[in-house]
């Protein structure tokens, strides 16, 4: 690993925090890109990354934001490389639309309408409110769940995504829609719904 | 023309990947101000960013 002749080391308290949100990584690595071992690969070459220009990090944004802009352009990358076919061969099917009609009636209306979920902003505190994140984005099918955390956790643009991936701003959004629909359900259903129901 | 639910449902969801057209805007808006289940919607995927949010951090 070469450093520039020029730039001091990087510190060992930054050395310490990149370290501290390596499984972070690894679990962002791992959900985009469903394969233990690639998301090692890609995790280890943004340390690396990391630790080459540690010089350039201004200490403006938090360590974490900064390492997490590295780790998305060698995700993006892996996924460039790794798909050397059509962008997605599955995409088609992840495509439709219609599995998310069942949620409404023939005249359009809710089946079962969203239930209040009274105050949730407090539930961003808990750390079991993340794990069960964790369980509902696992049940999105791999493509889907590419996409949505390209588009969320990642922050790229709608037409940076389509780009990337090759895929238009209809299949984005409506693969966007089902990841929203899916995620929405099973929070509903396996969180909000067995907390104590607010008052009106 | 009244949006449904649905429709409804796919403009919210639309509108946090880009902006809607102004028909678009109007005819959700509209329907939000009448119906409880979507406003309920609304806020819930403007939950589920923020919390996509913080769990980045």
């Amino acid at each position: 690993m070469a450093l520039p002749i020029a730039a001091p080391m990087p510190t060992p308290d930054l050395i310490a925090q990149f370290a501290a949100h390596r499984a972070y990584l690894l679990r962002v690595a791992r959900l985009q890109l469903r394969n233990d071992e690639l998301a090692e690969d890609v995790v280890q070459d943004t340390l690396v990354s990391a630790l080459q220009g540690a010089a350039g990090f201004s200490g403006k944004s938090s360590v974490k934001t900064w390492l997490t802009g590295i780790l998305r352009h060698k995700i993006v990358d892996a996924i460039r490389r790794k798909t050397s076919a059509p962008a997605f061969t599955t995409l088609a099917d992840e495509c439709q639309i219609d599995d998310f009609d069942a949620l409404f009636d023939a005249t359009g209306h809710w089946e079962n309408p969203p239930s209040a979920w009274g105050n949730p902003e407090g539930d961003l505190e808990r750390r079991e409110f993340f794990d069960m994140m964790d369980f509902c984005l696992e049940k999105l099918p791999p493509n889907t769940a590419r996409v949505f955390m390209m588009r969320e956790v990642m922050e790229l643009e709608s037409d940076e995504i389509c780009k990337e991936l090759s895929i238009t701003s209809t299949n984005l959004w409506v693969i966007m829609y089902r990841a929203r629909m899916s995620l929405r359900e099973c929070l509903e259903q396996n969180w909000f719904a067995s907390k104590p129901r607010p008052v009106a | 023309m009244m949006l449904n639910c649905k429709e409804v449902s796919h403009l919210v969801s639309q509108r946090q990947d880009g902006p809607l057209t102004f028909g678009e805007r109007l005819k959700m808006r509209l329907h939000l101000l009448l119906c409880d289940a979507c406003r309920r919607f609304e806020r819930q995927a403007a939950f589920l960013r923020d919390a996509m949010r913080r769990y980045r951090e």
